[in-house]
């Protein structure tokens, strides 16, 4: 990361302070997000997607399974992250003498997304309910393996999270025959049909980081340069909470994180309904194309 | 059309495509510049005298590429620009660098060229304004003139025998910039011209356009006149650096430094040679148009700005005929 001398710093904090932006966006204002979908024809459903120097590409894949013997009426979800050592330098130069480099980032991320996305142990309060995931209980379910790869990053916290299983389609399966006992139902996968997936329980994680006295939304390396602390919120549709990191910077008082909380619903709201006009364009170009 | 990463709309992407085929068709170029990759042939007329200049090579007796650029001719000379190319210093260039390490008597300064330049503490006015012999406490003290991170804004003196660059800021205009912003793009943007220190006026700000492609927005600084030393000004720099820490750029002069940069961005993402005019045309667009300065950045702005200088620039080839 370029480091940046006194007066471009004091400039930038007096920025945020004044609610106007390096680049003119007030404090809660994202920067244009690219999304193109089907990037990955082999996936069920894949997405990439670019908000400034920031690319990441995430893919769902599906196959069928058998659920685990505690939660019989459940699929089964993997989510993992991956951070190439392309994405940033650090990622590589520690990579080359550690051979961990990426991978503390990749599990960070890793475990965030699943706590948003998965909820608790019980399975309660996920984002992707489990139970729609079950095709005969007990015998055999979908595995969901969600993948992302961050091509390249531009600060940590400024990973947007995306909306990626909106568009994709699960094969409708027919089971074929009953079978009683603990034989195994067959089962035919047809390649024509598709349910679309439920995503109106997905949440959207919202990072706002603490500069001065003031929060921001996307922050862009520069301002990250100067914060405090950033937390990344997870909000769904709803407004309801679903997850909550503190990343990094300095210790903080329990108020401002409540007060955090209170922001990130305020600028979720216009980031989903901007995500969903990108997803909806982005589908749209990829039907004529 | 190169792969602009931005959400356009089907409407917007055929109107930036018309503009860019405009664009190109008014390109008053001969043979005009043809985008290569490595082992294509350049369109040259053999029957005339040329040079072959950087990035080409003659096999089979035919020009060809070695790298994957734009083909630039000037005059008789035919070379390849590549398109990720790092700054190619002349004597005498404006360049903004950062600091990037203070070594003994010299500065070490980051300006997107293969090597640091140096600014040796020679080639550089001392606070006090005489003209003197550094001493060894001008040596220790370097770093109360500049820091690591600084923005530093110098000329080329010349070249090293071992390749480096020498830079120089004997000038009052050169030096330390404060108050504005950074801004990076690529350095062939920056054409050669008779002034790069731009002072605007209507606004107070002071653009200067690095020929490494390092462009300074920022808060107009008057140049201080050197020869004055006096008591007074000390203590009057030591009251500055803490008033710094509360007085901020007011409102109005960041929304015109904020203004501007977005201009330079559009204009380097559109890929439009930087030029002075043509920044003040895109704000006057801008403010005209009543564009709020963020969606300066956004695609609607970038087809208007494509579409305007595609029209410019059909009238002024009218107005030679």
């Amino acid at each position: 990361m370029v480091g940046l001398s006194v007066g471009e710093k004091h400039f930038i904090q007096g920025g945020i302070a004044q609610d106007l932006r390096s680049d003119g966006r007030k404090r809660l204002t994202y920067r244009p997000i690219y999304v193109e979908t089907g990037v990955i024809p082999q996936a069920h459903g894949s997405e990439r997607v670019r908000l400034g120097a920031t690319d990441v590409i995430a893919s769902v894949k599906a196959e069928l399974g058998k659920p685990s013997a505690l939660q019989p009426d459940k699929g089964k979800i993997a989510i993992y992250v991956d951070c190439s050592p392309t994405a940033a330098p650090m990622f590589e130069v520690v990579f080359a003498l550690a051979g961990r480099g990426g991978e503390e980032l990749s599990t960070e991320l890793s475990l965030a997304l699943q706590r948003c996305l998965l909820g608790g142990k019980s399975g309660a309060g996920a984002g992707i309910d489990p139970a729609s995931l079950v095709v005969v209980e007990g015998k055999v379910c979908w595995d969901l393996y969600i993948d992302g790869l961050v091509i390249s990053s531009e600060g940590i916290c400024s990973m947007p999270l995306p909306l990626l299983l909106s568009n994709t389609g699960i094969p409708k399966v027919d089971v074929e025959a009953e079978t009683k006992g603990d034989d195994q139902p067959e089962v035919s996968i047809s390649d024509e049909e598709f349910l679309q997936f439920d995503t109106s329980g997905i949440p959207v994680v919202v990072t706002i980081t603490k500069v001065g006295r003031h929060y921001i939304v996307d922050a862009t390396s520069e301002e990250e340069s100067q914060m405090c602390s950033a937390v990344s919120i997870s909000v769904n549709r709803k407004g309801h909470i679903c997850g909550v990191t503190k990343r990094g910077g300095a210790g903080l008082d329990p108020s401002i994180i409540l007060d955090m909380i209170s922001v990130a619903k305020h600028a979720s709201e216009q980031l989903i309904n901007k995500l969903a006009s990108e997803i909806a364009a982005a589908e749209a170009s990829e039907e004529e194309s | 059309m190169r792969g602009l990463q931005l959400p356009l709309s089907q409407t917007q992407r055929i109107r930036l495509q018309r503009a860019f085929e405009k664009l190109q068709s008014l390109s008053s170029k001969a043979n005009s510049d043809a985008s290569v990759t490595v082992a294509d042939t350049i369109p040259v007329n053999y029957e005339d005298a040329f040079l072959k200049g950087h990035g080409t090579t003659d096999l089979n007796g035919e020009l060809v590429a070695t790298v994957c650029g734009v083909v630039e001719r000037i005059n008789k000379l035919v070379y390849v620009r590549g398109l990720r190319a790092r700054y190619k210093p002349e004597v005498g260039d404006i360049v903004v660098g950062r600091v990037v390490e203070v070594a003994q008597k010299r500065w070490r300064l980051e300006i997107n060229f293969s090597q640091d330049a140096i600014l040796m503490l020679s080639s550089m006015n001392m606070p006090d304004g005489i003209q003197r012999r550094r001493t060894a406490l001008d040596e220790l003290n370097m770093r109360g003139i500049f820091e690591e991170n600084d923005v530093v804004c110098a000329e080329v003196r010349n070249f090293q025998h071992d390749g480096s660059l020498q830079l120089q800021a004997r000038s009052q205009k050169y030096g330390k910039l404060e108050k504005g912003q950074l801004l990076i793009i690529d350095p062939y943007l920056v054409k050669k011209s008779k002034s790069h220190f731009h002072h605007l006026e209507q606004f107070g700000i002071d653009l200067i356009l690095g020929r490494n492609g390092f462009i300074w927005v920022g808060e107009h600084v008057e140049t201080r006149d050197g020869m004055v030393v006096d008591q007074a000004n000390s203590s009057e720099q030591s009251m500055v650096l803490e008033e710094k820490n509360q007085t901020h750029t007011p409102l109005e002069m960041r929304q015109n430094i904020c203004r501007i940069a977005n201009a330079v961005r559009v204009l380097s993402t559109l890929g439009f040679s930087m030029d002075a005019d043509l920044i003040m045309e895109t704000v006057e667009l801008s403010s005209s148009l009543k564009i709020d300065i963020h969606d300066m950045i956004g695609s609607e702005f970038h087809v208007l700005v494509a579409e305007r200088e595609a029209e410019r620039r059909s009238l002024m080839g009218k107005r030679r005929r």
